[in-house]
Order: structure tokens, then C-alpha cells, then sequence
């Protein structure tokens, strides 16, 4: 699995060309032959290692003998030290997000500087000329509360999943029901944790890229959400330009290059997503196992070493939420 | 599976509840009209939604990694949290000496802490 998670990486990433003209990533189709390649070699590994966990019923639950981990199951420790190595990668990204979102002015406060003009404001914008400044997601996500909509609901999404995942847990490792309850009631909240996890990304994508419209309801006025794309927030932006930053006395907008702000901004939220889709192919295994009556309280560890990588993924998002979505 | 209990109750139900109360003021704080507070305090309206997000992101963090993930009441919670906190180190590395610092850093420090060519 992890030769061919990692022939699918080198690959993917070298099928893109950036091309300087048009400024922005194009599709070359180099490899794609070796994609496929990487994705066989994937899905085959997977499914040897679900082939074999579907049988695996705890009767062998490896623990460790060494000090610091003595009978610790050796399970439990690898997924911590994964979930180490995970900790790493995203505060690199949160790291860089600060760097450039500390060094770099804001692009509101480069506005708020004014038009250019030569006597009277001599370090002014100037219309056409793109100023490099920071740009934060929020200042579209969070400029009201039908922009926000979808992180927030995401954001609810996840602590539910978060909470619905521990209930499979407990129901998979409660001794005191019938073998028949303890089956629905699993497969109840892993299936449910893999809807909210489908719901997490859907909602992603509509916030990226496809946005949505409120009719007018009476109660509710009419309202068109412009996904970020849509608003021109995207990695290739060097003449965004945001609604806001129209020079009243003369109707001349900031145009800004924003490509570094919307770089941190979905390597950051998209890496995250990865790692909800990711979840998705294990739920989906897990769910399916589950129905056939395979957790029981010995082989219920499996669920609480899934557990900890989602929430995992929980955690990065309390992190991501405030610090892109809402600052 | 959670041996204790957070006010008589459940940990996980409390911890839940927690969590979304907290996140519910969170998104609350992002639309509430500061203007008032932050002439009060001479902050900015940023600055002060700034350090809620961050006062109330640190207490879900702990909830989700000591509850849900087990890292504070299990028999080997301990040693757990340790290897959890292992990058700890190199966290702080990084938000401190790259996340924080300006990136004129490298080019433009004072010539007192600018490392000599050595002859070369």
C-alpha cells in the first residue's frame, strides 16, 4: 500500500505543469499509465489487509514487551506515532500560514492606504498595478453568516462524527446486549460518521467551488452565494479583486496578488480534506464490517485505533476553523 | 472506554456538549458587533475576535485529544500523552522561529547577528 500511496503521489504531482503564460497549472497526461499503475498497486494491498482483518476476531492482539510500552497492543502505539508524524505535516502548514500571514500586509490595510497620487499620496495603490498582500479566506468565508454557513456546519459535522464514532465503540465493546442489537448499533453510528464525513466534503466542495442560491422565503431573503472560485480566490489570483476595494471618489478598484494567501489557504483546508476522504475509504470497510456482525468486544480495539485517527482529524479542524475560516 | 464521570455524567456526552456550546460561541464571536469592547480595551475588532478564537480553540483541543482520544483517565494514558507530545519539541521550533518570524528575517538582520563569510 504505502509503495503504491507513493508512486500515486510522485506521479500525480508530475502530471501537472505550470505554465508561465497563462499563469496557472496545466494538464500535461504525463504517467498516466503509472497512476493507474499506483492505483492498483493500492487497491490490491488494501484489500488484503481488509481481507484479512474481516476474519480477525482478537484473538491475537500483539502487545508490546519492550519498556516504555510494555502490554501496550503494539496496534495502539503505531497509530500514536502515526498520528506524530501527521502532527508534524500540519504544523508545517500552520507554520508557513503564520509566516506569510504575519510578514505580509493585509490587503484591507493596503487599501485603506488609498489611490495613488503623486503629490498627495505618494505610497498609494494604483488601479491595474496588483499589490502583493495577504488576503485571508475569511475575509470572504466570514463576511456573513450564509458565506460561513458551511464551515460551520462542517465544523458541528465533525464533533458529531467525533462523538458518533466513540458510541460505536462503546456499543461494539458492551458485553451486556445480544449479538444482533450490538450489530445494528454499530453499524448505526460508523454509518452515520461516514454520512457526516460525506457531507463534510460535499459541503467543501460547494463552498470551492460551486456555491449555492437561498430563494427569496419570505422570512428569509433572497440570496446567491458565490463559491471562492467563482469570487476569484484561487492559488493563480494575481488580479483578484474583492467588492470591497473600489476607491469611492473614483470607482477604481485594488486589483492584488493573493496567490501565497490562497496557497496556505487550500494546501492547508485541502490536506485536511484528504485526510476526510481517506476516512471515508476506511469507514466504508469498516461500516460494511460491521454489518456483517464482525466487531465484538474482543476485536472492538479496531474501532477505537480508527477512532483516534478521526480524531485526529477533528482536532486539526478546531485548529483550521478559527484560524482560516473565521480570522 | 472512560472509567469516570464529569459531573455525575457520561464524559463523552459532557465532552460533546462541551464542544458544541463552545464551537456555537466561536462562530458567534465572528458575527458579533465588537466594536464597543475593542474601543474599551484599545484593541482592534480582529484583535480581540483574534484571542477568543484562540481562548476557546485550546480548551476544545484538550477536550477532544484527554476524552475522546483517550489521553487522561486510561491505564496507559500516560505514556500515550508522552509520545503524543513527543513533537511537541519541533512544534515549537517552527511556530516560534519560522511561523513567527518576518520574512525579511533571513536578509535583513542587524549586521551584529549576521554570521561572518569566514574568508571565504
Amino acid at each position: 500500500m504505502s509503495i503504491g500511496i507513493g508512486l500515486f503521489l510522485f506521479v500525480f504531482a508530475g502530471m501537472f505543469d505550470y505554465d508561465l503564460e497563462l499563469s496557472e497549472h496545466v494538464y500535461t497526461g504525463e504517467g498516466l499509465i503509472w497512476m493507474f499503475v499506483a492505483i492498483v498497486i493500492t487497491s490490491i494491498g488494501m484489500f488484503v489487509f481488509w481481507r484479512q482483518d474481516l476474519s480477525f476476531d482478537g484473538t491475537y492482539e500483539p502487545l508490546a514487551t519492550g519498556s516504555p510500552f510494555k502490554n501496550i497492543q503494539i496496534r495502539k502505539v503505531g497509530m500514536f506515532v502515526f498520528l506524530m508524524s501527521e502532527m508534524m505535516v500540519f504544523t508545517s502548514l500552520f507554520s508557513t500560514y503564520m509566516r506569510y500571514r504575519l510578514g505580509l500586509r493585509r490587503c484591507d490595510d493596503v487599501f485603506a492606504d488609498g489611490l495613488f497620487d503623486p503629490v498627495a499620496n505618494p505610497t498609494g495603490w494604483q488601479e491595474a498595478v496588483p499589490v502583493t498582500c495577504f488576503e485571508p479566506a475569511s475575509h470572504l468565508i466570514a463576511s456573513s453568516w450564509w458565506h460561513l454557513a458551511p464551515g460551520a456546519v462542517n465544523t458541528f459535522a465533525l464533533i458529531i462524527s467525533s462523538f458518533t464514532i466513540v458510541q460505536a465503540l462503546r456499543y461494539a465493546k458492551k458485553t451486556d446486549i445480544d449479538e444482533e442489537l450490538r450489530r445494528r448499533r454499530v453499524t448505526m453510528f460508523l454509518g452515520t460518521t461516514w454520512v457526516l464525513a460525506i457531507l463534510f466534503l460535499t459541503l467543501k466542495m460547494v463552498e470551492w467551488f460551486v456555491g449555492f442560491y437561498i430563494p427569496d422565503l419570505g422570512f428569509i431573503h433572497e440570496h446567491e452565494i458565490k463559491s471562492l472560485v467563482a469570487e476569484g480566490y484561487t492559488i493563480g489570483a494575481d488580479h483578484y479583486q474583492h467588492h470591497s476595494y473600489v476607491d469611492e471618489a473614483t470607482g477604481a478598484h485594488m486589483t492584488a496578488n493573493i496567490r501565497v494567501s490562497a496557497s496556505t489557504f487550500y494546501v492547508t483546508t485541502g490536506t485536511h480534506g484528504a485526510h476526510v476522504a481517506g476516512g471515508i475509504i476506511g469507514l466504508t470497510y469498516m461500516t460494511y464490517k460491521a454489518w456483517r456482525g464482525g466487531y465484538t468486544p474482543t476485536n472492538a480495539v479496531s474501532i477505537e485505533y480508527f477512532g483516534l485517527y478521526w480524531h485526529f482529524v477533528d482536532l486539526v479542524w478546531v485548529i483550521v476553523f478559527p484560524f482560516f475560516y473565521l480570522y | 472506554m472512560a472509567q469516570y464521570k464529569i459531573l455525575g455524567r457520561d464524559p463523552y456526552w459532557m465532552n460533546f456538549y462541551g464542544l458544541m456550546i463552545l464551537t456555537a460561541i466561536e462562530v458567534g464571536a465572528v458575527g458579533a458587533d465588537m466594536s464597543s469592547t475593542a474601543e474599551a480595551l484599545n484593541m482592534s475588532e480582529d484583535g480581540i475576535t483574534l484571542w477568543i478564537l484562540t481562548i476557546i480553540a485550546i480548551p476544545k483541543f484538550f477536550m477532544i485529544a484527554a476524552i475522546f482520544m483517550h489521553l487522561y483517565g486510561d491505564p496507559d494514558s500516560g505514556i500515550l500523552t508522552m509520545t503524543a507530545l513527543f513533537p511537541a519539541f519541533f512544534i515549537i521550533i517552527m511556530i516560534l522561529f519560522i511561523g513567527l518570524t518576518h520574512p525579511d528575517a533571513a536578509t535583513g538582520l542587524p549586521a551584529w547577528c549576521r554570521p561572518g563569510t569566514w574568508g571565504l
